[in-house]
């Protein structure tokens, strides 16, 4: 991972400053990059003129935001969640039922459902921590179940029925844009710029620092006195903090939700999916994975989906099993090698 | 020279391909199709493919049946133009939906969009064609909510589940007229848009006309077993069972009937499931009796010689008969040809005026109804609902009377 | 509600929780031996129930009769997925975990894709089995025929493993494999070799259930997803790894998931069964006879 490599460079550097100095000079190198890339995004939509490309951008900016945040607590700190439908559920039916119901501002929405889900994801993590590996994966599956179940019988939400957004004219204010992709494409790439600045940020804190000791050896990083509780709890508050955001979002988007729609079980998967495709735990690989899974899943289906005999799963599937064995470590380990070997020659 | 004036002649050529391309295209009117082709309910669209097929070749080519669009080859307000579909997969997913439908107006270049059964996608679809002045035709989704949202571009031919549950009981009450008792029914519905819509508006109705409700069971779909719901309508032992649910758990609901030894006096279906051919080809023999709603009644051949021949057509295509769903998609597409006809142009708004002005007999669709014609919520009033029995093979219209052929059979192991 | 009715609904519970034993055991084997979940465990269901369904067209038999012939099939097939993917999955260096989640998740997709293909999205049912809608009436309790049928089966099932496990050569290498995978290879034992007996056997497992199913089941691409969650929560809250856990948990699931239908509305039924597997794992995170 980027962040040993960076970790273990200074042990062998002679001297502690030097290897400060050139620490420092990555970092602002990466932030260049991070600044140029995502300026090019952001041109991105206008350069595309057809709504059906526009709308797979905003699915692949969305995804890629959404599993930058899974990231935080899948990737750096290694507790495979696959229950994170659960908070993108959380922050879809806030933003929904505040504003459909209630009036109240969608960006006021997207914020209070963001920290409802990451008190949830407190109050989830707290026991559930104490589980290891498969076992932590299939309680976080059985919570989100739980609460879709709870969701899809629970009246005030609209139950099974769903929320329906109503139609109101394009406005920031509200987040309603009848035709228009482009700002909900900007917003898409606003919150991955968000959540690729606080994974940035805090991947080097001593929060970060805890994740990746907890993830290699826990056992170790509780002896060495690691706060292991403490930065798994927080690891787990920022991914369900963001990915209610995502989860808000995407209910203006689409302007109506119902449990299943935001909440079934394949979202935890397609949350995960992308940063394991493109690379788990740096910090470019749930962009690079969704740039790649996102169009294929939506162009399969659109053009291969419409005769109906399953060719489209087919291949998707199929490409999903391939890329996870022959790629391991995602798709940018391809990038790092050569770059390595470029390093390497000079 | 040579090799310039070689490359000017391929060029010429290759504009004239490109017009003459164009030309046929004018001669086309693309429709958009949008059903579910993978999961759970993939059959129900695999399905709906036949139908529209067989209705295209009613349009497109020349018939003579006495249906809207039929006579002549393709259609005539256009120029003798032909359909053609562009079916596109949504998966159940609302948001699939969505984003089909906005690849079908904004690259195909659909006049219109026909679906999509699931209610939860219907909604969507149905903003997004608002949106963009493209006349939605809502086949057979049944939610009430879908027609009260005051959409400009929302036609809904075939009627909703207040009006099919309404025929439920109005026929309930005619037996209780004959001296039948019926006091107490069971309401079994799945955790779905289309059965607490269904459920709610049964259990409105049963209190209303005075029908106590012995058991109110909402069951999770899809699930791996159905004893313990089917225990507790087997011990409320009400005189009629009204279920509301797909195929899936049809089938597994009458299984578990069976097993359980539970033998309603009467059951009363919201169709879905049970108007499928593969319940009745899985567990028809425990159905004997079962009455359920329906937008179509293979009956009405004997009077009107079109509802045969269709589905002759429609059964060499699929294997089996026109049944609720295949019928109420086969009639959308011929409405939306109809409308095409009159408008004389593709054009989203004029379009939209003359499917608004839609009034065509009953007679002259292969459904049972009265008429079509559209109220301001874009819902079709006049969709006179049905209800069919299943007896021996086959299905006996036996409500309203105007279109029974026999009495219902009640008890329905009588 | 009467007592008979309570009896009832606890007796079909307890039916239904022997089937959930008999689907969850194959995913448990596995994981015990190689510390892989295999998220395709529902697809391994649905392949087990159409193969029964082919077979039963071809030849016009009894499901029953068949099963031997489906675990069979399904021995095979479950082993040359090893072979063919999950050894493959194995060798990641890094991230190990997550391939294993994602290659047997692309392969449950690309399995129900398979299915779709070949055999139509159309629902089916069989209906030639001599047990097919027999009921067996005790006093106004039900117990229908497939379903004690199925529990047998399982309880056979279980039985034969247990046997196999403590009695068989083979039982011991897998045994000593997931005691200590490094160990056997010094005593010469073939680790991929028993590692693929291991997801053959799994699968076979799966394919009895499956060819149980049929008899009282739909037929459909999508019928792995109904008992996928059950057959991981089982899994879990038996513990990972452990036969009887297995049984164990299948037993519990069942009749909780029937005694919740008495106090809460139906569609809730699961909730019950999750909140118990989430009381158990907090108090014993390893399951209820895991090993840590």
């Amino acid at each position: 991972m980027t962040g040993t490599s960076l970790i273990a460079a200074p042990a062998i550097s002679p001297s502690l400053d030097e290897a400060d100095r050139r620490f420092a000079v990555k970092r602002r190198r990466s932030l260049y990059v991070g600044a140029l890339v995502f300026a090019g995004l952001a041109a991105l939509p206008y350069a595309i003129r057809d709504v059906y490309l526009q709308n797979v951008l905003v699915l692949t900016l969305l995804y890629a935001a959404l599993s930058q945040s899974w990231n935080i607590l899948g990737g750096y700190c290694g507790q495979i969640s696959l229950g994170h439908a659960l908070y993108f559920g959380i922050g879809a039916y806030a933003t929904s039922i505040l504003f459909v119901n209630y009036g109240v501002s969608p960006w006021l929405g997207l914020g209070l459902g963001a920290v409802l889900a990451a008190s949830v994801a407190l109050a989830i993590g707290w026991p559930c921590f104490r589980l290891g590996g498969h076992y932590f994966s299939i309680a976080t599956i059985v919570i989100a179940e739980a609460g879709l179940l709870l969701v899809q019988n629970w009246d005030f939400v609209g139950g099974a029925m769903g929320v329906q957004w109503p139609f109101n004219p394009d406005s920031w204010a509200t987040l309603q844009f009848a035709r228009d992709k482009i700002p909900y494409a900007h917003l898409a790439l606003g919150l991955f710029v968000a959540t690729w600045l606080v994974t940035f940020v805090v991947a080097e804190s001593r929060w970060g620092y805890g994740w990746r000791a907890v993830k290699d050896d826990p056992a170790a990083a509780q002896s060495l006195g690691v706060e292991v509780f403490r930065s798994k709890m927080a690891a787990a508050a920022i991914s369900a903090f963001f990915t209610a955001v995502g989860g808000g979002l995407y209910a203006s988007y689409v302007s109506y939700i119902d449990p299943e729609s935001v909440m079934s079980f394949r979202f935890s998967l397609l949350f995960a999916l992308p940063a394991v495709l493109g690379g788990v735990g740096t910090l470019w690989g749930a962009l690079v994975g969704a740039a790649i899974l996102i169009p294929i899943t939506e162009i399969s289906r659109s053009y291969l989906g419409g005769t109906g005999n399953g060719i489209d799963l087919i291949f998707y599937g199929g490409l999903v099993m391939v890329v996870a064995i022959a790629r391991p470590e995602g798709v940018l380990s391809l990038f790092k090698r050569t770059r390595a070997a470029r390093n390497e020659e000079v | 020279m040579l090799r310039r004036r070689e490359v000017l002649a391929a060029g010429a050529l290759a504009l004239a391909g490109l017009k003459s391309q164009r030309a046929t295209a004018a001669d086309e009117v693309v429709v958009g199709v949008l059903y579910a082709l993978s999961g759970a309910s993939a059959q129900n669209g695999v399905d709906a493919r036949r139908a529209f097929e067989t209705a295209l070749d009613v349009i497109n080519e020349s018939h003579d049946l006495d249906l809207p669009a039929a006579k002549g080859a393709g259609l005539e307000g256009l120029g003798g133009a032909k359909i053609r579909l562009v079916i596109a997969d949504h998966q159940g997913d609302p948001q699939k939906g969505r984003a089909e439908a906005e690849r079908l107006i904004t690259q195909d270049k659909v006049v219109a969009i026909v679906g999509a059964y699931q209610s939860s996608v219907s909604a969507t679809v149905s903003a997004v064609c608002e949106r963009y002045g493209v006349p939605f035709v809502c086949a057979d989704s049944s939610s009430p909510s879908l027609s009260r949202r005051n959409l400009k571009y929302f036609f809904r031919p075939a009627a909703n589940d207040e009006m099919f549950s309404a025929a439920m009981f109005d026929f309930m009450d005619g037996l209780r007229k004959q001296g039948k008792a019926i006091d107490s029914i069971s309401l079994f519905y799945e955790d779905t848009i289309y059965g607490i819509d269904s459920s709610n508006v049964q259990r409105k109705l049963a209190n209303e006309r005075g029908y106590k409700i012995a058991a109110d069971v909402k069951y999770k779909s899809n699930s791996p077993s159905l004893t313990a719901e089917v225990q507790a309508l087997k011990s409320a032992g009400a005189d009629v069972l009204l279920p509301t649910c797909y195929t899936n758990d049809a089938i597994l609901l009458t299984k578990t009937m069976g097993e359980l030894g539970y033998k309603p006096k009467a059951i009363i279906a919201q169709a879905a499931g049970f108007s499928e051919k593969s319940v009745y080809d899985a567990v028809g023999d425990k159905l004997q009796g079962l009455i359920s709603r329906a937008s179509f009644s293979l009956d009405l051949a004997a009077k009107r010689p079109s509802v045969g021949i269709v589905n002759e057509m429609f059964e060499k295509r699929a294997d089996r008969d026109l049944n609720d769903n295949t019928s109420r998609q086969f009639t959308a597409m011929l409405l939306l040809a109809d409308a095409l006809n009159r408008a004389g142009s593709t054009d989203g708004a004029k379009l939209r005026a003359a499917l608004a002005a839609t009034d065509i007999p009953g007679t002259r669709t292969i459904m049972p109804w009265k008429k079509v014609v559209f109220d301001a919520g874009g819902q079709n009033p006049d969709a006179t609902p049905v209800l069919i029995q299943y007896v021996g093979t086959k299905f006996v219209t036996v409500f309203p009377e105007s279109a029974a052929v026999a009495p219902a059979i009640w008890p329905m192991n009588a | 509600m009467t007592m008979q009715a309570l009896v009832q609904v606890l007796a079909s519970g307890l039916l239904t929780g022997l089937i959930y034993g008999l689907v969850a055991v194959g995913l448990s084997l596995i994981f015990g031996l190689m510390d892989v979940v295999n998220f395709a465990h529902g697809e391994f269901l649905m392949l087990a129930v159409y193969a029964t369904f082919g077979l039963v067209v071809v030849s016009g038999l009894d499901p029953i009769v068949l099963m031997p012939l489906v675990a069979a099939l399904m021995f095979v097939f479950g082993g040359t997925v090893y072979l063919g993917v999950v050894r493959f999955a194995m060798r990641a260096k890094a991230n190990q975990g997550m391939v294993q989640i994602f290659a047997t998740f692309g392969l449950a997709i690309l399995l129900q894709g398979v299915a779709q293909y070949l055999f139509t999205p159309d629902y089916r049912s069989l209906q030639v089995s001599w047990l097919g809608g027999k009921t067996l009436d005790l006093g106004g309790v039900y117990l229908p025929w497939p379903q004690v049928f199925g529990a047998l089966v399982s309880l056979a099932a279980f039985g034969g493993l247990f046997l196999l496990m403590t009695q068989t050569d083979f039982g011991r290498a897998l045994e000593a494999t997931r005691e200590d995978q490094g160990a056997v290879a010094l005593v010469g034992i073939d680790r991929n070799r028993i590692f693929a007996l291991g997801w053959g056997l799994g699968a076979a497992l799966v394919g009895l259930a499956g060819a149980v199913l049929t008899v009282f089941y739909y037929i459909h691409p999508g019928v792995g997803g109904a008992f996928a969650l059950i057959a991981y929560v089982t899994v879990a809250l038996g513990g990972f790894g452990s036969v009887f856990g297995a049984l164990a948990a299948g037993l519990i699931v069942g009749l909780v998931e029937a005694a919740t239908t008495l106090v809460l509305p139906p569609s809730l039924k699961s909730v019950g069964v999750y909140a118990l597997y989430l009381l158990v794992v907090l108090v014993r995170p390893q399951g209820l006879f895991g090993r840590l």
